[in-house]
């Protein structure tokens, strides 16, 4: 096939999978599971509620009197451990399946950064919207997919698409997950960050479970996006699928954010509101695990076909 | 690192196409939410008391109005201080001026809000009816002194209306954080004000 070239890198392509060319050393990437990854994804979970417990264990226990700059420096570090923790794994699997820690860490930063830059002025100042969304359920559904998924998952995809996608580094369908999930990690860490800072610090024990919350939520539903730009990278796609990936996407972040108000509220009593963050963190975790484990099922189930179709096609 | 670009024959037509396609499914959902934002921030529910009327916004908490109030709500959503609409009718003598009654009123916030203090005063025209506009900020405090809380700065504007032998009076109440952003919908408000 002397015209055909390999849709990652341009070099004359020999394999064909789902329509798309490769070359032969993409083509051996392309066809990879990558079972690392999905490891890596369990540990952050349970990695995640285990140093949430930690954290709350030693507030209960030692009850720090932290006050001022130490109370904001607790609140900014905690901030920072879930993406922390995720690149910890990272790293750590990457030897077995070497990806450019530059780019993975470029497109963690660029995650933050839209999400401080435009983001969170979109939601918070131009929609203003923690006065209207609760005004009853249905509006906090709508409010929570139309304005802050929508806004959440376009900017965590932009930061994919317009970095790391149209690179050679970007060879396996998994790569879309792996970047998306970097991105939505970076834009929990200033969500977080944001929180820390606009209350001059949080108290350790429940704040650092909303932390976990916030990273996980943001993490799952970027890798939905990243699902649909791995496939649709390489893979020729309808015109619709990555509007429908990216709004799939936001339609779980707004019914996340919808149910875990539902759950996170426990009732009222004569002091106000009374909530229980344990269940927010247990929805989260299921939340991450049911998401990520449905992207791996698919991802496998794709790479099967494509392979069973190319051996059809070779008899 | 070989970071080389997608190749020509992936980065088609058809892929500029889905950025477009993505980029305007965003831009219709964002319109959407607005339209949904201004639905609910234009929902309201009549008030009429003392021959005055106005369109109070929905789902605000009523409070028992006191004194020579006739509506007092306030908006739980709020983060800070509690956003607040207040109308007081307040009986004035037949021969009194604009001035005398902003003179009173000034007196009366001094005397009750904490840290009051006038920013600006001048005459309007607030929806064709010639009105005295008095800004000013105080700082509201818990009175309850088992609460942590840092008190807020809150900003205020009254609208006076003479209306014979009575001063009609608008006031909006905000954080001052959120006093702009606010300020809109209590101009709807204002405008809906019948006397």
């Amino acid at each position: 096939m002397p015209d055909q070239v390999c849709c990652v890198c341009g070099d004359p392509a020999s394999d064909l999978i789902g329509q798309r060319w490769f070359c032969g050393k993409h083509f051996q990437s392309a066809k990879r599971e990558r079972p690392h990854t999905w490891r890596m994804s369990i540990l952050l979970v349970v990695g995640l509620v285990v140093f949430v417990g930690i954290v709350y264990a030693l507030d209960l226990v030692l009850h720090p009197a932290l006050t001022g700059i130490g109370l904001v420096l607790a609140g900014v570090i905690l901030a920072l451990v879930p993406a922390l923790l995720w690149l910890v794994f990272f790293y750590l699997q990457d030897r077995l399946e070497p990806e450019p820690k530059g780019y993975i860490l470029g497109v963690f930063l660029l995650g933050a950064l839209l999400a401080s830059a435009v983001g969170i002025p979109l939601v918070e100042n131009l929609y203003h919207v923690s006065k209207w969304i609760y005004t009853d359920t249905a509006t906090t559904i709508l409010g929570s997919i139309l304005v802050v998924g929508f806004i959440q998952e376009f900017l965590k995809y932009a930061a994919v698409r317009f970095s790391v996608f149209p690179s050679a580094e970007f060879d396996e369908a998994t790569d879309g997950v792996i970047y998306a999930t970097a991105a939505g990690l970076g834009y929990a860490t200033v969500l977080n960050l944001q929180f820390v800072i606009a209350n001059g610090g949080v108290v350790l024990g429940s704040s650092v479970i909303r932390m976990a919350v916030v990273a996980l939520a943001q993490a799952s539903f970027a890798g939905i996006t990243g699902y649909f730009l791995g496939r649709a990278r390489f893979e020729n796609k309808p015109w619709w699928w990555m509007s429908f990936g990216l709004s799939v996407a936001a339609v779980c972040n707004g019914l996340f954010n919808w149910l875990r108000g539902r759950i996170v509220q426990r009732g009222i009593s004569l002091t106000g509101p009374t909530t229980n963050p344990w269940m927010g963190l247990a929805l989260a975790s299921v939340v991450a695990l049911i998401t990520l484990g449905m992207i791996l099922w698919l991802i496998r189930r794709n790479i099967r076909t494509a392979l069973a179709e190319k051996l059809e096609l070779e008899k | 690192m070989n970071a080389s670009t997608l190749p020509s024959k992936t980065a088609s037509g058809s892929t500029r196409f889905a950025d477009w396609e993505v980029i305007a499914v965003t831009v219709l959902a964002l319109l959407a939410g607005w339209l949904i934002k201004n639905s609910v921030e234009s929902r309201s529910v009549p008030f009429e008391s003392s021959g005055i009327s106005a369109q109070t916004p929905q789902g605000w908490l009523l409070t028992t109005a006191q004194g020579d109030e006739i509506l007092h709500v306030t908006n739980l959503l709020s983060t800070g201080f509690g956003t607040t609409y207040i109308i007081q009718n307040i009986p004035i003598a037949a021969d009194a001026t604009v001035g005398q009654a902003v003179s009173l009123l000034s007196l009366q916030r001094g005397q009750a809000l904490t840290a009051f203090r006038v920013l600006e005063q001048k005459q309007v025209t607030v929806f064709g009816q010639a009105a005295y506009e008095l800004g000013y900020v105080y700082v509201e405090s818990n009175p309850n002194l088992t609460h942590n809380e840092i008190p807020n700065v809150v900003r205020g504007l009254d609208y006076i209306f003479l209306n014979g032998d009575h001063a009609v009076i608008a006031t909006f109440w905000a954080d001052d954080k959120s006093f702009e952003s606010d300020l809109g919908r209590f101009q709807r408000f204002l405008s809906s004000l019948k006397f």
